[in-house]
């Protein structure tokens, strides 16, 4: 194996958790490690105790499991669309031109009633909507830019809502398709991504291979050390 | 100091350099302090000394920021690297003469960067304020002088073998060289917008990620074996701690801005990485408290050990702090109040600065070769840094999680201000209990050097008796 991957030599497959070094190196290093004494500071030789070991792979799954749910939580322009719909509906309109009213109050009664009609009907927004709740003067700052979006047939999804604007979200999800399966491309001839959070997300791949070439590397170093079954003498050097 | 300066390099004694940079740091300890003191109290009682425009809290805050970072606490660190180094490659230091430039230069940088940094030349950065000379003195003056003298230290070493805490040392200096070199690009090359913002984050995590938690973790790797006599639990959980703080620490400055426009994926990786932190913490306290076993009593009957495992406990509540208060869910809230601010002096006033005090206390008897002038002392002086320290933090730390609940429920300000002034002012007691422990550490370590009790040859500290 050492030919093509010298960092994976001396692994036996047959006992992948023993010592990845050979006899004569254990030797040497068992040798230095009783002889010498390192300002007279001595090391033991243990592993991490089952526990901590548990531990640290409960830390992983919770990096990944307490973040995960959390992303591509700003809210996209789709969840307003009907919203804008309600907003130019003739009952909602009343309202909003009651000038027996003060301005706030009818702003508030028209939100009031376009949030009750939505919450009759099903949509895939339903939670979202409850987590960013708007006032009717936002509506009506975002109003134009989500037309004009609605004009163009532009998938709303991919547009996220930051303060006042309405602008194309920074996922770097799949590319898109068209029905055949063939690729899209833009005016620039070149291939073009979806601006959703992929289930997959780039970050939480770019993690977990990250995390587990740290682990690989990391066991190949300890694996050089003398087993742990090897308690070293510290009379001799102490 | 001139003396040692313009001596030659044998006709230096072996230490000198470390017992500089310790009363150095010890001064500028109690400069960052009284600063910090003073500060506290312009915001407990807001009509405090409000007559003199160079001592309003906009200039002060950066230069108690940077007095404690450069001169307290990387001051220790260079106390504590050029005494330990030799002794763990049973050797003597590179150049105890470029130890005492070293020493010369710091001082005048730091005076140069802090008096600049306080007449309002400023990057506007924070944690990257000084100006870009001021950041090449630093990085060329101050720490490459002294990666070289620890660097070559290692190379001449007497030992095959390199323990755990040199590793961190050598690592970390060098990683300090490229940090401050690369996070202040902003300043050299004039980049603005989202780039800036990236390089700035990414400089203030990874002074404290890659310089300031693995030193402290270095000395505690010294002072525990050394003191207690017990060999180091594991050295390959040590190698498990090196390359995750490597590995993991350098990666997530992005979480600092999770609320910004930089890329999804940059900031999903980077707050996975923030909680992968917990995996150095979690290797690392386990290796030093197992360390302990058959110890325990030292805890509570040995100074440096007192401070260097209250420093270790510490570091347990700051991983749990810094892993988890990064995700969206938990920084939504608490972002930008009096929670990051106590979470800072944890890392900073807590877990580092513990362990500094004790290698301090430690490095400066053995070099002396005097054993401490007053036990006493120093025990009071732990109880003011740990009843000061503890007083601001958890007064911080409620005023921030009212700060959060003033933001998220839109809280008028004023409103605000009047609820967390309380805490404000318990902030300023435990800042100042903190200061006048200090000072009495000062006096401690001076009569240490004047009337302390001689170590016979081939004594070390902790082997002379401690209990009263």
């Amino acid at each position: 194996m050492s030919k093509f991957l010298p960092l994976l030599d001396g692994l036996k497959l047959s006992h992948p958790l023993k010592t990845m070094s050979d006899d004569r190196k254990v030797q040497e290093a068992q040798y230095i490690w009783e002889h010498e004494s390192l300002g007279g500071i001595a090391e033991n030789n243990n592993p991490l105790p089952r526990p901590v070991v548990g531990l640290l792979i409960l830390t992983f799954i919770t990096a990944i499991a307490w973040t995960f749910p959390l992303f591509g939580q700003r809210p996209n322009a789709a969840i307003y669309a009907d919203y804008i719909t309600l907003m130019h509906s003739a009952p909602v309109q009343q309202v909003m031109n009651d000038k027996t009213l003060t301005t706030s109050a009818r702003d508030e009664k028209a939100m009031k009633m376009i949030v009750g009609a939505l919450a009759d009907s099903d949509s895939p927004y339903e939670f979202q909507r409850i987590q960013h709740p708007i006032s009717m003067n936002d509506l009506r700052i975002m109003e134009p830019g989500i037309i004009e979006l609605q004009n163009q047939h532009a998938d709303l999804r991919e547009y996220s809502i930051i303060g006042n604007d309405v602008a194309l979200a920074n996922f770097e999800g799949n590319w898109k398709t068209d029905a055949n399966g063939n690729f899209l491309k833009g005016p620039d001839g070149k291939k073009v991504r979806e601006r959703l959070q992929p289930w997959w997300d780039k970050g939480y791949m770019t993690s977990v291979y990250y995390f587990f070439g740290f682990c690989f590397l990391v066991i190949i170093t300890v694996k050089r050390l003398p087993p742990i079954t090897w308690k070293p003498d510290h009379s001799i050097a102490h | 100091m001139i003396k040692y300066m313009f001596s030659k390099e044998e006709d230096i004694p072996g230490g000198t350099a470390s017992i500089f940079f310790g009363f150095s740091c010890l001064m500028w300890f109690i400069v960052g302090t009284g600063i910090g003191s003073f500060n506290a109290a312009k915001l407990a009682f807001p009509d405090f000394f409000t007559h003199y425009y160079a001592l309003q809290f906009g200039h002060m805050r950066q230069v108690h920021v940077h007095t404690v970072i450069f001169g307290w606490i990387v001051g220790a660190f260079a106390a504590s690297a050029l005494y330990i180094v030799p002794a763990l490659g049973n050797t003597k230091l590179w150049s105890e003469k470029l130890g005492v430039w070293n020493c010369m230069a710091w001082n005048v940088g730091l005076m140069l960067a802090l008096s600049t940094l306080w007449f309002g030349m400023t990057s506007g950065r924070e944690y990257s304020d000084f100006m870009w000379p001021i950041d090449l003195y630093i990085a060329f003056c101050m720490v490459t002088p002294l990666f070289i003298n620890i660097f070559m230290s290692i190379l001449n070493r007497r030992t095959q073998g390199i323990y755990t805490t040199n590793w961190f040392f050598a690592g970390s200096f060098f990683m300090l060289i490229i940090v401050f070199l690369v996070g202040n690009a902003p300043e050299f090359f004039h980049l603005t917008g989202l780039n800036e913002a990236y390089m700035t984050w990414w400089f203030a995590h990874n002074v404290l990620g890659l310089l300031i938690t693995p030193v402290a973790a270095a000395i505690t790797y010294y002072i525990i074996p050394k003191v207690t006599g017990n060999p180091l639990y594991s050295h390959r959980v040590g190698h498990l701690h090196f390359w995750s703080i490597v590995v993991f620490y350098s990666t997530p400055a992005a979480h600092h801005l999770m609320s910004s426009p930089l890329p999804e994926w940059l900031k999903s990786f980077a707050s996975v990485e923030g909680v992968l932190i917990l995996v150095p913490a979690v290797a690392y306290v386990c290796n030093i408290l197992l360390t302990m076993q058959g110890r325990w009593s030292m805890f509570v009957e040995n100074i440096e050990i007192k401070y260097t495992i209250t420093g270790v406990l510490l570091a347990i509540p700051l991983n749990m702090q810094g892993g988890f208060q990064q995700t969206r869910a938990i920084n939504w809230y608490v972002h930008g109040t009096g929670w990051i601010v106590a979470h800072a002096h944890l890392a900073l006033l807590g877990f580092s600065t513990f362990a500094e005090a004790a290698a301090v206390y430690y490095g400066m008897q053995t070099m002396l070769r005097r054993k401490l002038y007053s036990l006493s002392l120093a025990n009071f002086h732990f109880w003011m840094l740990l009843i000061g320290f503890s007083l601001y933090w958890v007064s911080m730390t409620i005023a921030g999680l009212i700060q959060g609940a003033g933001k998220i429920y839109e809280v008028p300000y004023l409103d605000i201000v009047i609820a967390e002034h309380p805490y404000m002012i318990v902030r300023w007691l435990g800042g100042t209990m903190v200061f006048l422990g200090n000072i009495v550490w000062l006096y401690n370590m001076y009569m240490t050097v004047k009337k302390g009790e001689k170590l016979e040859h081939g004594v070390l500290p902790h082997e002379v008796a401690y209990v009263r």
